[in-house]
């Protein structure tokens, strides 16, 4: 990493300030109607009384929970369940050659495509998105294991039966180990996937939540409140995120060694 | 007849694959079960043709809608709009971004000025800020072609700096000092360097963009793969619904695998830096 110096930094703040100063005079100036892009003052005031109020059916707080707890359950069961069967891949060519077919397929599909069939055979509640999200994460959980297992050197296997280890021990005390960096790196990858799933899902289908809150805000043409729920959405993204680096410095902190 | 030395089995993972079996077949052996079971499941009539039609049904709503089209429109119309979407969106984040995160690994003051936006729009999931896109733009192509845009924009620009940022300098400075030019060092230095970089972040960018266009589509839209999912739950025609699904699903096999086919020709040197 290469240091910033004093200047880089005061062209960043240069830039907000730019930046800034033509959002106010874009809106105090009148130059935008405030239908489209609310004042920094109307942001404000959008904030605390969305903070004070909460948003149609329910409080801010219980909207992001609604949000956040189906972020947690689909990531949660996907990613377990993947990285499972990509060790299990990784170990075994024949599951690897059974399952790769599906994982494939799944990994690249436009998950909420099938959000649709699955509200026809789950209905409306929770159950079709949670399972959305499982399907969301299960594939990328499952490419990063089978990688990480692929990845460990035979060197490392060998020396270790040698030793006299048995297939339990190599896996626990070898394989785990040096698959676990990309385990966990696919963790990030598939959470940031599953987010951006659960913020399209709430929008086709949804009755609370962040996403649904911005796209009922939009039919009203309250752009204030869409503005507020979209820095809830990045700030919430940037949480998750910032959770999984901080579980990745404490439990792989060998990797890269 | 070899002598037979107490080594150790071989370890799991240079296990060879089953002898008797490629790998292709056995995968090919698990999707005919699948389709089998698809079958099997609906043969028996128990399930509500509504809910899961069989894959016969499936068939016969493909070879309807290749001879007739869906609601005034041909399959092939569909498709096309789709990645026509898709392609549009993304090849003008290609065109932006290339540049504009070479320039800003190369140089500090664009990338003081740019990188806090890249930053900030890269982690934000794309449909939040569809609904201001509409709002600002309506809800036909504009709209969407902004979305992709910005969906794909950051993902190119980041990576894009990141690779430029990973060349040694010692390399460049090898180059300049054997008296190449900047326009030669960006040229043979630090483009194959930073190529493999770009290549992984046009790869990502064009999945998530593929992904986008299929949500903008279910959420507003009168043609494209996604609208025909949307239009055909509507009417409960379940049939098509998995049509579509699966046409979306070989459509982002095809462009995942059209992508590694360019990588492998065009940063052949991958891995070997």
């Amino acid at each position: 990493m290469r240091g910033r110096s004093i200047s880089a930094w005061a062209i960043t703040a240069l830039a907000v300030a730019f930046v800034a100063a033509a959002w106010v005079g874009a809106t105090d100036g009148g130059l935008v109607n405030d239908l489209f892009l609310p004042t920094p003052a109307d942001l404000w005031s959008a904030a605390v009384d969305l903070w004070q109020n909460g948003y149609k059916s329910a409080s801010l707080p219980a909207h992001v929970g609604f949000s956040l707890m189906r972020v947690l359950a689909g990531f949660g069961t996907g990613a377990a369940a993947g990285t499972l069967l990509g060790l299990a891949m990784g170990m075994a060519p024949r599951i690897d050659a059974l399952a790769a077919p599906f994982v494939e397929f799944l990994r690249p599909l436009p998950q909420p495509a099938y959000l649709v069939l699955l509200i026809l055979w789950l209905g409306i509640g929770e159950m079709p998105k949670i399972v959305m999200l499982f399907l969301a994460a299960l594939p990328v959980s499952a490419v990063a294991a089978r990688d990480g297992v692929r990845s460990v050197s035979v060197e490392r296997v060998h020396a270790a039966r040698s030793l006299g280890a048995s297939r339990l021990q190599v896996f626990a005390f070898v394989v785990l180990p040096s698959a676990a960096p990309e385990i966990i790196t696919g963790a990030r990858l598939a959470i940031g996937i599953v987010y951006a799933t659960l913020i399209a899902a709430e929008i086709i289908a949804g009755s609370n939540g962040l996403g649904w809150m911005i796209l009922d805000a939009g039919r009203f043409l309250r752009s204030d409140y869409v503005f507020v729920g979209i820095i809830l959405i990045g700030l919430m993204g940037l949480a998750l995120d910032g959770t999984l680096v901080l579980v990745e410095r404490r439990l792989v902190h060998w990797a890269g060694r | 007849m070899s002598v037979s030395i107490p080594l150790p089995r071989t370890p799991p993972i240079a296990a060879p694959p089953g002898r008797k079996l490629p790998p292709v077949a056995l995968g090919g052996l698990a999707v005919a079960a699948m389709f089998g079971a698809w079958w099997a499941v609906t043969a028996s009539g128990r399930i509500p043709a509504d809910l899961l039609p069989g894959p016969g049904a499936v068939l016969a709503a493909f070879l309807d809608i290749v001879r007739h089209g869906y609601r005034g429109t041909s399959l092939g119309e569909n498709i096309a709009a789709t990645l026509a979407r898709c392609m549009a969106g993304f090849g003008l984040a290609v065109v932006l971004g290339v540049p504009l995160g070479l320039w800003m690994g190369l140089r500090q003051a664009p990338r003081a000025a740019a990188n806090w936006v890249v930053q900030f729009m890269r982690p934000l999931p794309p449909l939040s800020y569809m609904i201001l896109l509409i709002l600002w733009l309506g809800t036909g192509n504009a709209s969407k072609a902004a979305l992709l845009f910005l969906t794909a924009f950051p993902i190119i620009a980041s990576a894009a700096m990141a690779g430029v940022r990973q060349v040694k300098t010692s390399r460049m400075q090898a180059a300049q000092a054997l008296g190449a030019t900047d326009a030669q060092v960006l040229r043979f230095v630090v483009l194959p360097s930073a190529a493999p970089m770009i290549f992984t972040g046009l790869s990502i960018a064009l999945a998530a963009a593929f992904s986008t266009v299929v949500s903008a589509e279910l959420i507003a839209s009168t043609d494209g793969l996604g609208w025909m999912v949307i239009a055909a739950s509507r009417f409960l025609r379940t049939d098509i619904v998995i049509l579509a699904i699966l046409i979306l699903g070989l459509i982002g096999v095809a462009l995942a695998a059209a992508l590694r086919a360019v990588d492998r020709r065009v940063v052949h040197w991958r891995g070997r830096d």
